[in-house]
């Protein structure tokens, strides 16, 4: 087992929080008279009743690695792999956008052709995954999709695009990967491209939000109805976009910045307009976007101490090495990071609901993108986050907006736009 | 030329998203880029690294600044340390010969807990290109999550695949 293995298994979570149960006060909800263990009983019944859908996931990323196969459960202790289809089933989760990502490279034509073949490869392998597993997943292309999938008791399959570099400089691409069932578009990734900046991009800005092809691609993706996601654009993109769009916008996976400062997460001002707007943003699972790294001085007191009494690396054997190594893992494991859990994830709901109201919020876990959290490691264990909903005292009709419904609506409005804006050219 | 293809290296690493680990960069993830033109007969590979990763393996200490890569203070031992690991980890056979890694530049990009080492190695590969087998099992030994990303562009066809300690090498043929 390496340092940073988790060891978090569902089962293990819910009985862990059974048994608190057993020893807790009654909670205060449905008037003090509920336990504990009943109260999580109620969740997982409110929890399978609403659509669950989860707006992020890298999981194509997966799909290339030769031999994966979604159709089977996998350890995430293994590989870190966060998804497929068992454990969607396993964690209640009814439908989630498989986001097709392609890292930013050149921006010439050679580059922006590659990343095209790059990128619909990737949706050629979530398409292939829907049709190998049509017993027990659908490609979903509208709103209503997920909830038609899930009458039938499949999980939906959505597709979206992580970085506009793949459209190039070429508008037609946009409908290109709508054809291929795209419905939302990440404008930017960790770098500038030639849409959009990034709030990553070491080089600052370039376009001072959008870039004017940007805005083209926006527009056009008003006219087809995908959606405009701003998560890692830097703060003017977001502004731009909700200037811009004739369409609610979303933010696929970003955090509240009032709660965790990194610049990735959204200012209260942002939510707000996100609220004025009609848009939602989407929670994600990543760590340091959900709380403030804590110090752990003990641990670096000790891995400086063997630091310091190691041999030059470049003198050392081989067994030496693997002795060292052993050694620091040792101390991971003696000292481990206190890690963020779905406290934090509803802390960030919290404030989010606080500033700009229950309409404004979702799920988008970044599974396979770093996303994992103790409690949220992986698929199988999204239902944790609806426990901790209900302890709160979130409604099931605010738990349904927060798990899909607030996702559905815009996502409806932006194919209602994109009909009305069809039908203004037709006329 | 040399200058050009090293710029086609990914200008930012791959940031997906973060991790819980606190004295680390976000992801457990490379890049390597594998590229054939038959033309010119040329197999170029990049590999791009996070640089906190390659100290940790190297030095044991994300933040050393013992080795100094690309630094006018580079170790003398930099170079062959770096080899020594990725011959481990790494390796690309073209038509079922394995290629002597030997570094033809490097270059850091990126700033922070991201900064990234990029590795860039070229070859003449005279006979025609049948099959490429990749390993790439680099920093598998530190991080059980550790993906490597490899893109592979063969006379103009491009092609992605994931690597990482369950499956550690693919081959490819054409």
């Amino acid at each position: 087992m390496t340092h940073n293995q988790h060891r978090s298994h569902p089962l293990f979570f819910l009985i862990i929080l059974v048994l608190i149960g057993c020893t807790a006060k009654p909670s205060k909800n449905e008037a003090n008279t509920e336990t504990e263990e009943e109260l999580v009983t109620r969740a997982l019944e409110i929890h399978n009743r609403v659509l669950t859908v989860d707006t992020h996931a890298d999981t194509p990323l997966r799909m290339i690695e030769p031999g994966f196969d979604m159709a089977e459960r996998h350890d995430p202790n293994e590989t870190g792999s966060k998804v497929d289809y068992p454990r969607m089933k396993e964690g209640g989760l009814d439908a989630i956008f498989f986001a097709a990502f392609v890292a930013q490279d050149i921006r010439d034509d050679d580059g922006n052709t590659r990343a095209k073949a790059l990128c619909l490869q990737m949706m050629d392998s979530i398409v292939t995954s829907t049709e190998r597993n049509s017993d027990i997943v659908g490609l979903a292309l509208n709103p209503d999709d997920a909830y038609n999938l899930e009458k039938e008791g499949k999980r939906a399959i959505y597709i979206g695009i992580e970085n506009g570099y793949p459209v190039g400089k070429d508008l037609s691409n946009v409908e290109l990967y709508f054809n291929k069932g795209v419905r939302y578009i990440t404008l930017v990734h960790s770098s500038n491209n030639d849409l959009a900046d990034s709030a990553t991009d070491p080089n600052g800005t370039e376009h001072g939000g959008i870039s004017d092809f940007g805005v083209d691609v926006v527009k056009e993706m008003n006219r087809l109805g995908i959606m405009v996601d701003v998560s890692h654009g830097n703060d003017s993109v977001f502004y731009d976009a909700i200037a811009l769009s004739k369409a609610p916008i979303i933010a696929s996976h970003s955090n509240a910045r009032a709660v965790t400062d990194h610049k990735r997460n959204m200012t209260d001002e942002m939510l707000k307009l996100m609220a004025e707007n009609g848009g939602v943003v989407q929670l994600t699972m990543l760590a340091n976007y959900l709380r403030e790294a804590p110090s752990n001085p003990e641990r670096d007191s000790a891995v400086a101490a063997l630091r310091a009494s190691r041999k030059p690396a470049g003198e050392m054997t081989r067994e030496e090495r693997i002795a060292l190594r052993q050694a620091f893992n040792e101390l991971d494991e003696e000292y481990p990071v206190p890690p963020a859990t779905v406290k934090h994830v509803v802390d960030h709901i919290d404030h989010i609901v606080e500033v700009a109201g229950i309409d404004h919020v979702g799920i988008g876990c970044d599974f396979d993108g770093g996303g994992g959290i103790e409690g949220i490691f992986d698929a199988s264990e999204v239902m944790n986050i609806t426990i901790e909903l209900v302890k709160r005292g979130y409604t099931e009709e605010q738990i349904q907006k927060i798990w899909g419904g607030n996702l559905i609506r815009v996502f409806k409005e932006v194919q209602a736009v994109a009909e009305k804006i069809q039908s203004d050219e037709l006329s | 030329m040399k200058f050009k293809t090293v710029c086609r290296l990914f200008f930012l690493f791959i940031l997906l998203g973060q991790s819980a680990q606190v004295t680390s960069h976000p992801l457990r993830l490379s890049l390597c880029e594998v590229e054939y033109t038959g033309s010119k007969q040329l197999l170029t590979i990049n590999l791009k690294l996070f640089l906190m990763d390659v100290n940790e393996a190297l030095v044991f200490d994300p933040n050393s600044k013992e080795l100094a890569f690309c630094q006018p203070n580079e170790s003398a031992q930099a170079n062959q340390m770096l080899l020594d690991y990725l011959n481990q980890f790494f390796y690309v056979k073209a038509n079922g010969r394995k290629i002597n890694l030997k570094i033809e530049s490097k270059k850091l990009s990126g700033e922070g807990d991201n900064v990234a080492l990029g590795i860039f190695f070229k070859y003449q590969q005279h006979q025609p290109l049948i099959s490429l087998e990749i390993k790439n099992a680099v920093f598998t030994d530190l991080f059980f999550d550790q993906n490597n990303i490899v893109y592979v562009h063969v006379n103009g066809e491009s092609n992605s695949l994931m690597l990482n300690k369950k499956t550690t090498t693919h081959r490819l043929t054409f």
